[in-house]
Parts: structure tokens; sequence; C-alpha cells
């Protein structure tokens, strides 16, 4: 008899480290995961720049007004706010935000302009988007640039290194409230901002979806890429609830997409 | 009664469609007990390539076509535009501009996409070019025009174990096939989706277009499910220009 309840618990302790502990209230799908679905979106939502956190709007409106709103920055680790570059990382960074507005090669204009699929975490700081929770995973469906991203939770192998994705490979499971996806597999080809933030296909993101209550999200994103940076770090993004409206088509054209449609002064591939 | 009689009367008999109430057994369920067609399906064939029957050319394996009589009921005077696009398709065809294909066209290039079924919607998101669409089976009817989407605007219902999805509200900007089949804006589809089994949806698309045609015409074709463990969407995106030298940084 002890044994048998001996195993009735390991049994029950198994089954509580498989599935999801949602808090007490909180709903929960069929499969067991924290019913999360729904749309939303940033509270300051943009990405001209992640340091300080700010939209293209606000930037443009700082250039006309000449009044700098003290926007902290995204960063929160380092503690000093600052994404950390090695040298000639910095370098290539700051030389493109003196020309953004005033692009001359193909590579000034960001990615965003050029309706890239921006992935994580741009995404996360720029459009409403919408959570869906079939049995098994987490799908994301953007607003804009006609993105998503679907992540399993069922601990699948990883898919071959050779492979990029522009919303990288994601791999998801959940600690009580808060959704944790690791992800590789990225493409990297998209900026972070239109200031050129940036990091490379080596990079790996470990990701953390927190929601605090039914209204109210803290999205955190670990990146480390031991090309570009001096150390991993880390961003964080408020995000609320939206009211659960219908998204309408946003298709970037080809017009966007096209180098020497984007500005007369590209001295691009097939420039007159 | 003999035998070719036997015969005649069980040849018509497969020839009635199955009442619209019918439930198809061993099928999988939602928890309301629709049809579930949630997963990953393709669909396979040269559709994409020629709607019509055709026999082989480079590149492009032979094909039976997947439409009903084997004829798109052109309007008279709109042959010459048929023809115009077919000689000109290598730069006219939206595909190789690189927009989003519409409907139906999006379900047969020929890549996987995930139906994602919910009660209120169930969403389809393609690999190629990274499409989706929502259709709305809450009940609401289309927003008011004219809108020019390139995926337009689906709305979705229940007829038996059918999701019939009413699609209007399109650009005129889009092709049926790389043969330079088209529509106007003009353009309404109706799409049928049944699970004939666990692993097949019957796909049936009615495309109709006053402007264009001079009555409906159907096309037909199975989607199959992808089995293949851990399957899973991966990217297929079109880009006007070598972008991939210039981003992040020209030699990263």
């Amino acid at each position: 008899m002890q044994h048998r309840v001996k195993t009735l618990g390991v049994a029950v302790a198994l089954v509580a480290l498989a599935t999801p502990v949602a808090a007490q209230g909180q709903a929960t799908r069929p499969d067991g995961q924290p019913d999360v679905q729904g749309a939303w979106r940033p509270i300051l939502a943009g990405t001209h720049s992640l340091d300080p956190a700010k939209s293209g709007a606000a930037d443009f409106q700082e250039r006309i007004t000449g009044v700098v709103k003290p926007n902290p920055s995204r960063i929160v680790d380092p503690p000093d706010g600052h994404i950390p570059y090695q040298p000639w990382a910095a370098a290539l960074r700051k030389n493109l935000e003196a020309v953004y507005e005033n692009p001359t090669r193909p590579e000034h204009l960001d990615t965003q302009t050029r309706c890239f699929v921006s992935g994580s975490p741009r995404l996360y700081y720029f459009p409403t988007f919408r959570i869906l929770q079939p049995p098994g995973q987490v799908v994301f469906v953007f607003e804009e640039y006609h993105a998503f991203r679907v992540v399993p939770l069922d601990g699948r192998p990883r898919i071959g290194a050779d492979i990029k994705l522009w919303m990288g490979d994601g791999r998801g499971r959940w600690e009580g409230n808060t959704l944790v996806i690791e992800t590789t597999n990225l493409k990297a080809k998209a900026r972070l901002d239109v200031v050129g933030d940036f990091f490379t296909d080596n990079a790996r993101i470990v990701e953390r979806f927190i929601f605090v209550d039914p209204k109210t999200l803290t999205y955190e994103a670990t990146i480390t890429d031991e090309k570009v940076f001096t150390r991993p770090w880390t961003l964080r993004v408020d995000i609320r609830r939206m009211p659960d409206e219908e998204f309408l088509e946003w298709a970037c054209t080809e017009g966007e997409r096209d180098a020497v449609h984007s500005s007369s002064g590209i001295n691009g591939p097939g420039a007159p | 009664m003999t035998r070719a009689g036997l015969l005649l009367v069980a040849a018509a008999l497969s020839l009635i469609p199955p009442p619209v109430n019918a439930q198809t057994k061993g099928i999988p369920r939602t928890p309301d007990g629709k049809p579930d067609l949630s997963g990953l399906w393709q669909a396979f064939g040269t559709a994409n390539d020629n709607l019509l029957s055709h026999s082989a050319s480079k590149d492009v394996p032979a094909g039976l076509g997947v439409v009903e009589g084997d004829e798109i009921p052109y309007r008279p005077e709109m042959l010459a535009r048929k023809q115009e696009n077919f000689a000109n398709r290598a730069t006219r065809d939206t595909e190789a501009r690189c927009f989003l294909p519409g409907v139906p066209r999006i379900t047969y290039m020929g890549f996987p996409f995930q139906i994602v079924q919910m009660p209120d919607t169930t969403t389809i998101l393609y690999e190629y070019v990274h499409a989706i669409r929502y259709i709305y089976t809450n009940g609401t009817a289309h927003p008011r025009g004219p809108i020019e989407w390139w995926m337009g605007d689906s709305r979705g219902r229940w007829e038996g174990d059918t999701l019939v999805v009413d699609v209007v509200h399109f650009t005129p900007n889009t092709w049926f096939d790389r043969t330079g089949n088209f529509h106007s804006e003009a353009l309404h589809v109706v799409e049928r989706y049944r699970l004939m089994d666990a692993d097949t949806i019957n796909y049936e698309a009615t495309i109709e277009d006053q402007k264009v045609f001079t009555r409906p015409w159907t096309m037909r074709m199975l989607l199959y499910r992808r089995k293949e463990p851990n399957i899973q969407l991966l990217d297929y995106d079109c880009y006007a220009f070598e972008w991939e030298k210039y981003y992040p940084y020209p030699g990263l």
C-alpha cells in the first residue's frame, strides 16, 4: 500500500511538471495553457529607436518642435540602458544613425520600410498582435506586415541549423503565467529599429511573456550574440490588452520593397 | 434485375451527392461538434501552372486540369486580354512581382499552410509569402465596399460538415494561374472545405465575375494533410531586389 501511495505521489508530481500551472482565477485553455487569447499592443508603440524608446512619429515631432521628451531606454540590462556593442558594431550602428534620414545607399533604408518581416523582438514593440492558442501551440498574428509566428510547446527537436527564418525557430513552455520562448535559427536580416540596432544570424533570444493580469503583459527579450555584443542584454516592453477587433489587410507592396522607388537619392541596383 | 441493370443503378446512386446534413464519420471534430480543419495542409498538382488540362513543358508536369468541364467561360471580348497576359506572363504575372496571390490561388501555390480553427474565426497561415487570412464564422457580414484587398474579405458559415467561405472585395491585380487567367475587382469566390476523411479535404472554389465570365465556374482539388513528424511551416519570401547582401549590414 505504501508503495502504491508513493507511486501515486510520483505520478502527481509528473503531471504537475507537465501541465502549465495557471494562477488562481486565470482561465485556462482545454490543453491546460493559461488563456491569454486576444489582441495586445505595446503601450509605447514604435520602432524608431530602442535607446531611448521612441516611435517614428515622436522623432518627427521632436525634430519639428525641438522639444526632446525624456523617454527611458527599452534596455533594462545592462543597467546603463545601452546595448553592449563591440566597438566595430557600435561604429556601424553610429554611421547609420547619421544617414537614415537622407539615404544614399540601399542599406541606409530601414528594413521595416522595405516590408521585411521584422521578427522577434521588433514586432513586439510596434504593431497590435493577436494571440491564438490551439492545442499545444501559441500562435502570434501581427496586424502589420502580415507576419505570423507559430511556437510549439511540445518540446520537439530544433530544425536544422542551416534553416534561417524571419521569426526564428521558437520553442515555448509555460512557467506559471509566464510564457518562455527560446529562439534560434534567426535570419537576422531585419534590424531592431530605424536607427540601425542589429544582431546577426548567430543570435539567440530568450523571451519571457509575463502575463501580470488579464490586461497587462510584460515582454522581456534577452539577446545573446557573441559576434556583436560584449555580453547578453535584455529589453523590456509594457503591453496592454486591446479590444478584439478585426485586423484589416496590411499588404506591403512592390513599390515599397523596391530600392529605386524608395528614395531618389539611392544609388542602388537598377537606379537610373 | 440484370447485372447490367444493377451496375446502372449503382452508377446512378454514386452520382447523387450526400445530403448536406450527412455527418462524415471518422473525422476530427471541435468541442462544438464542427469538423476540425486544424493542421498543416497542402495541395499537390499543377493548378498554379495551368488550371486547365495541359501537356508537360519544361519544369512543369502534365496535368488533368482542376476546372469543371475543363473550360473557363470568358466573355468573348475578354479573351484577347487572356492571350495578351499569356504572352507577357514572365513579367506581368503577379507571382513574378511578389504580390499577395489572392484567393483561391494562395491555396494551390504548392506550399503548405496551417489552419487554426476557433469558434468565431478560422485563421489560415500560409508559408507562401507568409500570407494570412481571417475567415470570420461569427455571423458577421462583409464590410461595405468598395474595398480592394489582395486576399479579399472572407466570411464563413457551416453547411452541415462543409465550411463555406464567401470572399469578396478583391483587387483586379491578381491572376488565377501562370497562364494569365484573370478576373476583375468584381470577383466573388465561394470556397467549400469538406473533410472527406481525417487527412483529406475536398476543396472547391466557385468563381463569379460578371465583368469577365459569362457564368460562374468551379475548380476542385484535394488538400492533403502533411503528416510528417514535427512538420512545421518555414519561410518562402519574394522580394524585388537582392536584399540579402545589404542587411543587416553589407558583409554580415
